[in-house]
């Protein structure tokens, strides 16, 4: 673990906050993340959501209710010290062996933080479709950005939404590219990565095609 | 044969009486450390690892490459891999595949993401002129049991990895926790409907291990004497400890340490040497608690050469 200064914590919505710390050159690959520890040493793993060439390491994290990390790290300042791991991961979305394979991206709430990542890091990277799923409209992050760089198509599960779905992204299944190299990427809660695995690979999807990234929620 | 330190605890037990040992003579295992960043975090864990950690940082392929050529020279008949999960390593397919160049590998893993996710990769190690075997840990033959240390769905995701690894061609077998007084015929038994669904055989090689607690810790256990070795063990029980034929290579603050076996690395004083030659010219004291396990129940990672 290493210490490192808070640059800024933004509050996307009032459960949902943005942690950005001075990089200090530290490296990372895209899909990476990093323990976070709170005063008292418990930690919990994070997304970088950052680019690869940004200043800052940044990610996108949900306070969770009681949460011992998640709530302490919500009530820091800028200039606080945080502890974190280096970097380590094994999700790289979009970056299969074989250069030019098309890929589609399944992310659901702070899932989605990896795949900004990989976005912001590679801007020659175009995902055929990513269905991205949140409970509240205002719970999407980076939605101007993800618009521009993806053919997204947004779920909001928990209300109307206006111009998007209103329900989970297993119910749009049936719009994604099902071409033969094609690699899924999930990364969100193991509910939805078990769902959408299984109707791949009963579609014939080969296991080494779906790459998953599973959150847990602690 | 010289002693690690003068340290009155190292060679004496708090009772006054000199502690068992083991002289070691041949290197048939070499262990590697892969790093204690793991993917999941469970409460049992022997070596503390959970996401993050660098107690035991990753180790890189410069860093084993050295180890490996010393280990072939002195005739080591396999090597073998634990973590955390050695898949968390960025570097370990790398190393694996350099390892399996020289001598057949055993790969401790939890059977989850950080392997799936490799599995192409994984798959193309078929290729070696070795053989790679993989050892999954099921905890429980009870998915509840098992998810509710590692995680909701683990126990499917590690028994469809099994299944997968099987179908790939390769060996593997599966690692579970011993539970005190138990009934491991019936224990095992209850596996054999998982291994029927997952397309697996019924004689699966499984490896039980008892509760190592946590590092640091140090439950009170009964002190292993000369005086216990001598009387009931004999050449052949002493030959079967893991460090009388194994050592593990362990990377903490950026250097490589040879440490007596794959139980011990949170106790400095068995970080025998920088060498693996050197190692030998160590007397191994059992005075760490995971030694009385040893004694006790047997216990090795190893699954033979």
């Amino acid at each position: 673990m290493s210490t490192f200064k808070v640059a800024s914590v933004r509050f996307h919505t009032d459960n949902i906050i943005e942690l950005s710390i001075d990089r200090n050159g530290i490296a990372f690959t895209p899909g990476d993340c990093v323990a976070i520890s709170n005063a008292d040493g418990i930690s919990r793993p994070y997304s970088v959501c950052s680019g690869v060439d940004e200043p800052e390491l940044r990610f996108v994290i949900r306070c969770m209710p009681g949460g011992v990390v998640s709530q302490w790290l919500a009530a820091l300042k800028p200039e606080d010290d945080v502890e974190i791991s280096p970097p380590f991961g094994w999700f790289r979305p979009g970056q299969s062996d074989e250069p030019g394979e098309p890929s589609v991206f399944f992310a659901t709430g702070t899932g989605v933080a990896p795949f900004l990542s990989a976005l912001r890091s590679h801007p020659e990277l175009k995902p055929k479709m990513m269905l991205y799923g949140v409970r509240r409209r205002e719970d999407a992050i980076a939605l101007d950005y993800l618009e521009a760089r993806t053919p997204l198509k947004l779920s909001v599960s928990g209300e109307d939404a206006a111009d998007h779905h209103h329900g989970r992204i297993s119910d749009r299944l049936n719009q994604i590219p099902m071409q033969e190299n094609t690699h899924y990427y999930l990364c969100g809660l193991d509910a939805m990565i078990d769902e959408i695995s299984e109707w791949l690979e009963q579609r014939d999807v080969h296991f080494t095609n779906i790459h998953r990234e599973v959150f847990f929620n602690a | 044969m010289r002693e690690k330190t003068d340290n009155h605890d190292w060679m004496i037990t708090p009772e006054g009486e000199p502690r068992g040992y083991i002289d070691t003579h041949k290197l048939d295992e070499l262990w590697f450390h892969t790093g204690t960043n793991c993917n999941l975090a469970c409460p049992f864990c022997l070596e503390g690892s959970k996401p993050g950690d660098d107690r035991i940082k990753f180790i890189m392929p410069d860093e084993a490459g050295p180890f490996v050529h010393e280990a072939v020279e002195m005739g080591v008949q396999k090597f073998s891999f634990t973590g955390g999960e050695p898949f968390v390593n960025p570097h370990f397919v790398e190393i694996l595949g350099y390892a399996l160049d020289y001598r057949p590998c055993l790969v401790l893993t939890n059977g989850t993401e950080p392997l799936r996710n490799q599995f192409a990769e994984v798959a193309k190690l078929k290729q070696k002129p070795n053989p790679v075997s993989f050892r999954v840990s099921l905890d429980h033959p009870d998915p509840d049991k098992h998810d509710e240390s590692r995680g909701k769905g683990n126990f499917r995701m590690a028994l469809r990895t099994l299944g997968l690894l099987h179908q790939e061609g390769f060996s593997v077998s599966i690692a579970r926790l011993m539970e005190p007084e138990e009934d491991a015929e019936g224990i095992d038994a209850g596996y054999i409907p998982f291994l029927e669904e997952a397309g697996l055989p019924h004689d699966m090689l499984i490896i039980k291990f008892p509760d190592f607690a946590t590092p640091g810790t140090i439950p009170k256990v009964p002190q292993v004497t000369e005086h216990c070795m001598q009387t009931y063990t004999n050449e052949a029980s002493r030959a079967a400890y893991m460090c009388s034929f194994s050592r593990m290579i362990v990377k903490k603050n950026g250097r490589c340490g040879v440490y007596a076996c794959t139980l011990v690395d949170d106790d400095d004083e068995y970080d025998l040497a920088d060498t693996l030659r050197d190692s030998f010219q160590v007397r191994i004291r059992f005075k760490h608690h995971r030694c009385y396990s040893c004694f006790a129940y047997g216990s090795s990672c190893s699954e033979g050469t």
